[in-house]
């Protein structure tokens, strides 16, 4: 008999990330609550900082980066510490990442409602954070790395594949999607314009959704399943075709985002082919997750863990048929832009992560502390409680979303619009977006009550690091016929390796070509870079987030022709640093603004919407007319543009301000001839937002 | 150099040919590795997150 080691696993970090999950997950859903109440009443925008456009993304950053980050990090470094028999290499790198990652939680949490950000969706956070992400994140790899490398089981069970393909694949992601140069301490310019920054954004923004919500919980499935069901996974092969099917193919389904845009048509078709191929491993995942709890169904009646599981797994297969249907391009005629999509990410992050972590953590806690669940009754009812929630907030999604689309799309018989004000379709579905509202405050309530359960839990116990005693790990003696992939199973670094190949294979056939290849954007020579005023007004709606509710992209249906204008063309965006074409449309597409109404209406709109337009849910921007604009970076803007090839002629920036007064001076004389008189008005940020506004898709409009 | 290449593969056709072969490659590989491995190695690994901590 071998030697024994004897050690201590780190439980104390483990506690400290299930803490953080449970806090942050309970913030993130509260900002949820009341972004969801601002589109009811929009007279919670009661102050800057608290506007839907600054809070929406606080929100799902929240969800995503702190509620399910954290997840990630307390069941990983449970699991990979058991499953590896090892204590995390290092307890610096462990509280290295433990305390930056709550540091850059923190730092979101001011700065997004202060308005710093770079309007990418799920990557809005500015410069610096952008480089303490990538730190604290690579620190986290490392640790894990070295983990596996001192290890003393030899072979590595799927979870741990799982957590180093979702290692690479966001670091990946992350760094390709700030490419960006700073302008100031807390601004930026990303690298990418128009079509190209649209499609690095949903390659982002899509394998954000499947390499941090899912293929990390993937791993958590497959390794607090079966510990809850207390019987091994139902098939451990198909947990292998699992994931090599998903993370190959989930990299190239990022442009099912970007239908009928401007995005040319091979890269929406590849979007199409690999968003339909998901299904495969995604349901072969699912049924591997549920088959699991064959035999201990009547379990799953009374361990309110194992519930939680069966919902978490259950959503993670609607969402997973539903996401590749969306991504046929005549169903996303009808959803994109609606609530449809609201409803659908939902489905996955109350369903699918919300209540993973949930069962993960009532499992957790009583075992890191030592005791007993406080309370099984109460767990039951946090369940119960869960799903309704979810229930009452897909539900009037749907229905939003479905109904909202139908109306954008209804025609009279002699052939108009039957909806030409787009606000009736939106205080058409005010009522569903009241139930929505009601049903996250439910979710809510039960997550509150898990905190309260699990601290009775945990009061008056401790976490002691756990000693435990195994034997090192044993040389390998090689079999015959088992080479290949005992050497990959074995091997972390070749797992690494391959995983890497693999994801880079999708990311880089479908960006490069967008990138290098020119005539992927056909240029159009009407269109001008803006101008420096227009530029400070566009800097002015990313920072207010308009495009958290406008979009700027119309696709080519007469529907949408008819209501906004001509269609997108891809070549109207090259100056667009970054785009801005949006996801949502909880306000109408801005794209063909430019020229529709006079100065005085966007000011006076601007101010206060429901002057111009009765009823409207659009938040009110006075404070527009009050402040300042800030000139002291327009040149250095400039400048950064131009090295990014826009063609500003040389030497503009010096004079750049020069253009930006007398702009600003002819808006001033045209509010004026309509009589709006204010002190100081050309100094204002309204009048460059104006700018900005009167500008759009003017360059290529058709005459 | 690169742009020239990229631009005369003429339409991207060849894009979504590769990656239906990559797609295929792995898939098709991933299954055959894991239909020859043998049964006791299968179930050691799908019994390793059953393991009690011991001391
Ligand atoms: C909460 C979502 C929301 C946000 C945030 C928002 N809007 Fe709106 N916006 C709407 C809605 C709804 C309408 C339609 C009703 C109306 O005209 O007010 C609208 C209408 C508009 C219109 C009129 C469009 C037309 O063709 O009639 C303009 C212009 C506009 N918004 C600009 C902005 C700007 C600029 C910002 C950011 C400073 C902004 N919006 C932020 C919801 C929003």
């Amino acid at each position: 008999m071998n030697q024994k080691d004897i050690f201590k696993y780190d439980d104390k970090i483990v506690r400290n990330f299930a803490i953080a999950t449970a806090v942050w997950g309970v913030v993130a859903m509260l900002v949820g609550v009341y972004v969801a109440f601002e589109l009811v009443f929009p007279s919670l925008n009661v102050l800057p900082e608290l506007t839907f456009g600054r809070l929406r993304p606080l929100h799902t950053n929240a969800a995503i980066f702190a509620f399910v980050g954290n997840g990630i990090f307390a069941g990983t470094y449970y699991s990979l510490q058991r499953l590896l028999k090892a204590r995390m290499w290092s307890n610096f790198l462990s509280s290295f990442n433990f305390w930056g990652w709550q540091a850059i939680i923190v730092a979101a949490a001011i700065s997004l409602p202060l308005g710093l950000t770079s309007s990418h969706e799920y990557a809005e956070l500015e410069w610096p954070i952008d480089i303490a992400i990538a730190l604290v994140w690579i620190a986290f790899g490392v640790n894990m790395f070295g983990t596996l490398i001192k290890r003393r089981e030899q072979h590595l069970y799927v979870a741990i594949w799982f957590y180093i393909a979702t290692c690479v694949t966001v670091t990946v992601l992350h760094v390709v999607r700030s490419l960006e140069i700073p302008v100031s301490i807390m601004d930026s310019i990303p690298v990418f314009a128009g079509v190209q920054d649209a499609l690095v954004q949903w390659w982002y923004g899509h394998n954000a959704v499947a390499f941090f919500l899912t293929t990390p919980y993937l791993g958590l499935m497959y390794y607090f399943l079966p510990k809850a069901a207390k019987r091994p996974v139902y098939s451990y092969k198909l947990s292998i075709i699992h994931f090599w099917g998903l993370i190959f193919i989930y990299i190239w389904a990022g442009p099912h985002h970007l239908l009928y845009t401007s995005l040319p048509d091979w890269a929406q078709s590849l979007g199409t082919v690999f968003s339909l191929m998901l299904i495969a491993p995604s349901w072969g995942g699912m049924l591997n997750g549920l088959l699991t709890l064959r035999g201990a169904w009547d379990r799953v009646r009374t361990d309110p863990i194992l519930k939680f599981f069966v919902v978490a797994v259950s959503a993670y297969g609607m969402s997973t048929l539903e996401g590749p249907l969306l991504a046929i391009k005549s169903i996303n005629a009808i959803s994109h832009y609606t609530d449809w999509t609201v409803a659908h990410v939902h489905v996955g992050t109350l369903g699918w992560n919300g209540m993973l972590t949930f069962g993960m953590l009532y499992w957790l806690i009583p075992r890191l502390y030592s005791t007993k669940l406080h309370s099984v009754k109460l767990a039951n009812a946090h369940f119960w409680i869960a799903t309704l929630g979810t229930v009452f907030y897909v539900v009037p999604m749907y229905w939003a979303g479905w109904t909202q689309s139908m109306m954008w799309k209804a025609f009279t018989p002699e052939g108009f619009l039957k909806y030409g004000n787009f606000l009736e379709t939106v205080t058409q579905i005010i009522p569903m977006y009241a139930i929505r509202g009601i049903g996250g405050t439910i979710y809510l309530l039960g997550a509150i009550l898990m905190i309260y359960n699990l601290y009775m839990t945990a009061k008056g116990h401790r976490v002691e690091d756990k000693e435990v005693a195994y034997p090192p790990r044993e040389k390998h003696i090689k079999e015959k016929g088992e080479y290949w992939h005992k050497w990959i199973e074995r091997k972390p670094i070749q797992m690494l390796l391959l995983a890497t190949v693999l994801v880079l294979i999708g990311g880089i056939i479908e960006i490069l070509p967008m990138v290098f290849i020119d005539k992927n954007v056909p240029k159009i020579a009407s269109v001008q870079p803006y101008t420096p005023l227009e530029l400070e007004g566009r800097d002015i709606y990313i920072r207010e987030g308009c495009n958290n509710c406008h979009s700027q992209m119309i696709r080519p249906f007469r529907s949408e022709t008819e209501r906004y204008g001509d269609f997108s063309k891809s070549g109207e965006f090259v100056n667009d640093f970054p785009h801005l074409w949006g996801s949502k449309r909880t306000g109408p597409d801005l794209h063909r603004l430019g020229g529709k109404y006079p100065d005085s209406w966007h000011y006076n709109h601007m101010i206060d919407p429901t002057s111009m337009s009765p009823g409207s849910i659009m938040p009110a921007y006075d404070w527009l007319a009050k402040d300042d604009l800030d000139t002291k970076y327009t040149a250095a803007k400039i400048r950064v543009m131009q090295t990014l090839g826009v063609p500003y002629e040389h030497g503009y920036a010096d004079i750049a301000l020069d253009d930006l007064s007398a702009q600003a001076q002819v808006i001033v004389e045209n509010l004026a001839a309509d009589g709006i008189d204010q002190e100081n008005l050309a100094q204002k940020e309204i009048v460059a937002l104006i700018a900005y506004l009167q500008r759009l898709g003017v360059d290529a409009r058709p005459k | 150099m690169y742009k020239y290449i990229l631009d005369v593969a003429g339409g991207i056709n060849w894009m979504a040919l590769f990656a239906l072969m990559t797609f295929l490659f792995v898939f098709v590989t991933s299954i055959i590795l894991v239909f020859r491995k043998n049964n006791d190695h299968i179930n050691h690994m799908a019994s390793l997150p059953l393991e009690e901590d011991q001391n």
